[in-house]
């Protein structure tokens, strides 16, 4: 029965990992290759091999790079603009019962709206541009991180609340020497999520616009039945969210040290 | 400040959307632009439109396909995540992998399976499963490593049959984390099933909102995103009140 | 009962109900209290009368429905620069996102203490708990007798008149518990500082206390008050020997048998 994880500790354990996920993998592509040969697929998916050949024309033509720049740097910008806003509104938010529960109706049919609803609308008055991109992008990143820093603060120990009261602790201190690192874990798992979003939602609007980046690349690639570059470029685009999630948990897990012995 | 009266408690909740509203119908009266009709007309459209039957239509076959999407990603989600949550072996080695495929943007797949596999409901249902599963089999896998060790060992115990433990410990264990994983891929699913009616399509929600604001038609572009954002929000609650319903021992017994 | 003109603190006719009419539930009644200063008070009663209430009042984090709470004349009406609080809750009232050292210098930071001033001050105090040099270790990495020290060093820091202590050993092991009511024995003499401590376990309030308050009944109020003579210097084994100690452990237990 599983529940228990070897205890193999840092690096050995990582590469451990990394081996089986590579093991794994290879066989799902050896599956992969073996169905495209016996004609299993339709004929627009392309064979793992054309794939990888694809992908590595991709690494060295300065139009890939291009585009990967522009998807990260609108995702960037959006993030960003959405987790100032996001955070600062949230600590505001939970910290005032009153606010949080009138808030409660609006932001709970915000964060369920899909954006892509009011992506005709928004392209119509803006036009299809980076400026567009951005504003959509922290659109859709601006929820998670309310609704994880609302949340954080909320959670905020009794025990400490007590603490701050009877020593007097004046206000501004306060925040920003326990409420906001105390609400940091959420706060920053709101952060990480907002940023696997961004790059969705910026390549998402390329594909769907046409504006510059990834997206339009992926288009491109398909209508003119280039359905490797295609898959590489998804692939580029997996990969992408991928490490940026990955580097971003990392980043915490270290950053946040303090509160894995919180949770005993 | 403390809201004793449920009455009170009401009105503030209610206050700020009707606030909202109130704001959106004055401002949009006054104005001239064409992508801002006043909210008069944009109600009017959806009255209408609501009446004569077009958008019930296109949200019967939307919301159809949703649900059939979300279906399957859950059935394939909760089937693998338990197998793969119990098994460490199989998923150390898959979990990476299913992260990176979370990863992929899925608003890219739709064009690649219109593209392979045409118009029609089939595969619309399909982009929506492909595309909500991730987060459900993730948290399936998270619900079930979470399990109480303690709670494992009574089953060893007591040598309780396999299929017996996965249906009467393991999953009802997981179950809170299970449904927190199908509220994440509600919103997603919504957002696939717009796309895939954004592209190759003749009906749907998506294809009105497309269709609407390609004919310049602004009150009906933004009461068929008003519809979908209520939809969207409906849904969600719903979810909530289902899941408040199912899981109530969880949350009475004071887990957060 | 000591109706002391030089009371530091004096409480007088404590009284607090929860909710109204039919449902009111009165937890304190009447409750008259008086602490002079330099002096140890311990507060004893069973589970559950009300001593928690009692002490959230007396710190100021919860208003009371009649009464008054007065230091030297001054009304508290909220938090009070001159009480500072030990809580029961040792580990979840420390930030573990600061070190020890930040910890014991927070209520200082509060007051607009410079870095170094408070710094210094803090490894006294730390120092002072027998804690000396352990200032760079986050809470998580010590035990719990030891973050119950860091929280009674940091209110030590907050230079308070009074300290008032919400049974702070009633999570601690026994060995500890013994260790840590010695360590404050020591930091009253050592300090001077007035204590009230909240408690269940009437040894422990004979032990440390000049006075034993006891609190009982439904709703609560001082059933007895027992001055403990032990003098300055206590000893785990000869104090608790004393044939005194036994007279009053019975005395008060009687009196809390008959509820």
């Amino acid at each position: 029965m599983g529940g228990g994880a070897p205890v193999v500790s840092g690096l050995g354990k990582g590469l451990g990992i990394a081996l089986q996920a590579g093991i794994a993998a290879v066989l799902l592509l050896l599956a992969w290759q073996l169905a495209h040969g016996i004609g299993a697929f339709p004929a627009a998916v392309p064979s793992p091999i054309d794939v990888g050949r694809a992908a590595g024309d991709l690494l060295g033509s300065s139009r890939f790079w291009t585009a990967v720049g522009q998807t990260l740097s609108v995702a960037l910008i959006g993030w960003a603009i959405a987790a100032v806003i996001g955070v600062l509104l949230g600590m505001l938010i939970g910290t005032i019962p009153l606010l949080e529960h009138a808030s409660s109706v609006l932001v709970e049919f915000g964060r369920s709206f899909p954006m892509v609803a009011i992506l005709p609308i928004v392209i119509l008055i803006m036009g299809a541009n980076a400026r567009m991109e951005i504003f959509l992008v922290a659109l859709s990143c601006f929820w998670p991180v309310l609704v994880q820093t609302i949340y954080g603060v909320r959670r905020l120990d009794p025990a400490v609340v007590d603490t701050v009261q009877v020593f007097r602790i004046p206000t501004l201190l306060r925040v920003r020497r326990v409420l906001l690192p105390a609400a940091m874990p959420f706060i920053s798992t709101g952060l990480r999520v907002a940023s696997s979003i961004a790059i969705l939602v910026a390549i998402g609007i390329e594909i769907l616009t046409q504006t510059p980046g990834i997206g339009r690349q992926i288009t491109l690639a398909q209508e003119t039945a280039h359905w490797d570059v295609a898959f590489a470029y998804l692939f580029f685009a997996g990969l992408l969210g991928w490490a940026i999630a990955g580097g971003l948990s990392a980043a915490e897990s270290r950053a946040l040290r303090w509160n894995r012995r919180r949770e005993g | 400040m403390m809201l004793r009266l449920p009455a009170a408690r009401w009105i503030v909740l209610l206050a700020p959307p009707a606030l909202v509203l109130v704001l959106w119908w004055f401002l949009s009266a006054a104005s001239t632009s064409v992508f801002f009709p006043p909210l008069s007309k944009v109600l009017d459209a959806l009255v209408r439109d609501l009446m004569n039957g077009v958008l019930p239509a296109a949200a019967l076959f939307s919301l159809g396909n949703l649900f059939a999407g979300l279906v399957i990603a859950t059935a394939v989600g909760i089937g693998f995540g338990l197998l793969i949550g119990e098994t460490e072996r199989l998923r150390l080695s898959l979990e990476p992998l299913i992260h990176f495929a979370r990863s992929i943007p899925q608003v890219a797949l739709v064009p690649l399976v219109v593209g392979a596999f045409g118009l029609g409901a089939g595969p619309k249902i399909a982009t929506i499963a492909l595309a909500a599963v991730w987060p459900i089999l993730l948290n399936t896998i998270d619900g079930v490593r979470g399990v109480d060790p303690s709670i494992r060992r009574v089953s060893r115990a007591y040598r309780i049959p396999a299929l017996l433990h996965f249906r009467r410990v393991v999953l009802p264990a997981a179950m809170p984390q299970i449904a927190a994983g199908i509220r994440v891929a509600l919103p997603i699913g919504v957002t696939v099933m717009v796309v895939s009616e954004l592209f190759a399509a003749n009906q749907g929600l998506g294809y009105y909102i497309l269709h609407s604001a390609s004919k310049f038609m602004l009150p009906e572009t933004w009461a068929g995103a008003l519809l979908v954002g209520l939809i969207g929000y409906a849904l969600a609650l719903l979810f909530i009140v289902v899941e408040r319903r199912a899981l109530g021992w969880y949350f009475r017994s004071g887990a957060k | 009962m000591t109706q002391d003109d030089e009371a530091l603190l004096r409480v007088t006719g404590l009284t607090m109900t929860y909710g109204t009419g039919e449902k009111a539930n009165r937890i304190i009644a009447g409750l008259d209290l008086a602490v002079r200063a330099g002096e140890f008070v311990s507060i004893v009663g069973p589970s559950g009368v009300g001593k928690t209430t009692l002490l959230r009042c007396l710190s100021g984090l919860l208003t009371p429905t009649a009464g008054e709470i007065r230091i030297v004349d001054e009304l508290v009406t909220g938090p009070h620069p001159d009480i500072a609080v030990v809580f029961q809750d040792y580990s979840r009232s420390l930030m573990p996102w600061m070190t020890t050292l930040d910890n014991v210098a927070f209520p200082l930071q509060g007051r607009g203490v410079g870095r170094t001033e408070r710094a210094a001050a803090a490894a006294t105090y730390l120092e002072a708990v027998g804690l000396k040099g352990q200032g760079a270790k986050y809470p998580w990495e010590m035990s719990g007798g030891m973050q119950q020290r860091v929280a009674i060093a940091r209110a030590l820091a907050y230079q308070a008149r009074i300290l008032l202590m919400d049974e702070p050993f009633a999570s601690v092991d026994a060995q500890t518990r013994f260790d840590l009511e010695d360590l404050v024995i020591d930091l009253h003499a050592n300090l001077g500082v007035t204590i009230l401590l909240v408690t269940h376990d009437i040894d422990e309030a004979l032990y440390l206390a000049d006075r034993v308050v006891v609190i009982a009944e439904k709703p609560a109020t001082v059933v007895d008050v027992i001055e403990t003579g032990f003098g300055a210097q206590r000893d785990q084994v000869a104090t608790k020997a004393d044939p005194r100690f036994s007279e009053a452990r019975a005395r008060i237990l009687n009196r809390l048998r008959v509820q």
